[in-house]
């Protein structure tokens, strides 16, 4: 009942704990670096060709780390689904050589132009380049490492939200997935959502309900701890070595080189 | 919830640190308010939690037009408040990001669509509670509201920042997005709805959680009467 199209957090948590990849190496800072310097080229890159070397090369960085490529593709599922929901109805209406013929419809005629396409495939390989490396960095990323990066980027008390928010999600998705699980085994029907309305209200309040009581449990055992303002974090992440560091700082001065000499800036 | 429907990149780069800024100042203000107005540990953890749930909810496919994933924004918000659901927005937006829904590029704008939600779905509520309406139809209207605000913001956000690499008119963009804000209009009434039985839920097992203590009370005291 749970999606397959949509990244389980515990299967992409039990790919960082439990296997050991070249990227499971990395210094979690660096991954965070590349991440921000892909985010930077793919806004900054205007060209198709260069789009898609640059995803190819995050794709072969993937499948090097041991990721499944099955899963990620069923995972591509809802990005996809944002770039045809705009880039769609946009390859028709973008000015341009229609491909093949027309479509005619009670709006006019309709066609799918060279400059419509070539600005779908660009934004699919913005997305699915950044998409690809965050899934890669996030399966090889170990738990009390993200966490620690979590609270130490985040301001206060944004972190403290966000950290707890991090350790409950595991507990919440299962709380989600046995409360489905009864619902089907006293004979709920969930294929249906109009005549099961109710049953999915139900559902979701007692997540909800089930959340909230927790919190309040937690209260008690953060308030008899000693709680004040600070979870505190076991872990520690280094500083990136030296040929990492390089490698981000290159990363970035690459997509600043590229953006200058395209612009103009630099002639 | 709405989202920015578009993936990383699609922003050409000032849109991108526009709406970086804008959601980096609606977080600072909110930081800000927290911690100058100091902030209990049952908010930190309801917040964190119900973040947990709302991330969690995004899991589970509602068979609507082929399946349709919902954050339940308009109900933390009712649930948390203005201030911590913004916060939460903002967290739900992080993770989401970081599994591929959504963009990191895009965690401002994302913010503020979601963040927009959260704040006009309770206040919705709180209003339609003052005008006496039953809680069905409060929180049904209050999260309808407040998801049909994001959509229009999400629609209005990115026919001012523009497609990057398109050479299409903003008039023709507008009419490309509005379908999808059209579309997400849409979502927001069957969230808006299941937000309400949700609601009602609550209201009868914990009526503290919304807010309504008081007001069963009275009724209970008229019945009574």
């Amino acid at each position: 009942m749970l999606s397959n199209h949509v990244p389980d957090p515990r299967l992409v948590t039990a790919y960082a704990e439990r296997r050991d990849g070249p990227l499971h190496h990395v210094n979690p800072w660096t991954k965070l670096g590349v991440v921000g310097a892909l985010v930077l080229a793919v806004t900054v890159v205007d060209r198709a060709a260069v789009l898609a070397g640059l995803y190819a090369v995050v794709l072969l960085v993937y499948v090097t780390a041991g990721l499944p490529a099955g899963r990620l593709l069923r995972w591509y599922t809802v990005p996809m689904l944002f770039i045809v929901s705009v880039a769609g109805p946009l390859a028709f209406l973008e000015p341009g050589t229609p491909i093949g013929g027309a479509l005619a419809t009670p709006l006019g005629d309709v066609s799918v132009t060279v400059a419509g396409l070539v600005l779908f495939l660009e934004l699919g390989f913005r997305s699915l380049t950044v998409v690809t490396f965050t899934l890669a960095a996030a399966m090889t990323t170990r738990y009390s490492d993200v966490a620690y990066v979590l609270g130490r980027v985040l301001p206060r008390p944004v972190d403290q939200v966000a950290l707890l928010t991090y350790r409950f999600t595991f507990v919440m998705i299962e709380t989600l997935e046995d409360l489905v699980k009864a619902a089907v085994a006293r004979g709920g029907n969930l294929s249906e959502f109009w005549s099961n309305k109710r049953l999915y209200a139900r559902i979701l309040g007692m997540t909800m309900l089930s959340a909230i009581e927790r919190a309040e449990r937690l209260v008690k055992s953060m308030e008899a701890r000693g709680y004040d303002g600070d979870l505190t974090l076991y872990g520690d992440v280094p500083r990136p070595p030296v040929h990492e560091t390089l490698l981000v700082g290159g990363s970035y001065a690459a997509v600043l080189g590229y953006a200058a000499i395209t612009t103009g800036v630099v002639l | 919830m709405a989202h920015i429907h578009l993936g990383e990149g699609s922003f050409p780069l000032w849109a991108l640190a526009l709406w970086t800024l804008i959601g980096t100042g609606l977080i600072g203000v909110v930081v800000y308010r927290i911690r100058k107005g100091g902030i209990e540990t049952r908010q930190i953890a309801l917040a964190g939690i119900a973040g947990a749930a709302s991330f969690a909810v995004f899991q589970l496919n509602i068979p609507v037009w082929g399946g349709i994933h919902m954050n339940l924004t308009g109900l933390v918000g009712i649930l948390a408040g203005p201030l911590l659901g913004a916060l939460i927005a903002l967290v739900v937006n992080i993770f989401s990001a970081a599994l591929g829904h959504g963009a990191v590029g895009l965690l401002g704008a994302n913010t503020l669509v979601n963040a927009s939600e959260a704040v006009v779905a309770y206040y919705a509520f709180r209003t339609l509670v003052g005008l006496d309406w039953d809680v069905f139809p409060a929180s049904t209207g209050a999260a309808t509201l407040g998801l049909s605000a994001g959509a229009v913001l999400m629609g209005a956000i990115i026919v001012v920042s523009g497609v990057n690499g398109s050479a299409l008119p903003r008039a023709d963009l507008t009419v490309a997005v509005a379908g999808l804000v059209g579309l997400n209009l849409g979502v927001a009434v069957v969230e808006g709805l299941l937000t309400g039985f949700v609601v009602q839920f609550l209201a009868s097992v914990r009526p503290d959680l919304v807010g309504l203590v008081d007001r069963l009370g009275r009724d209970a005291s008229e019945v009574t009467a």
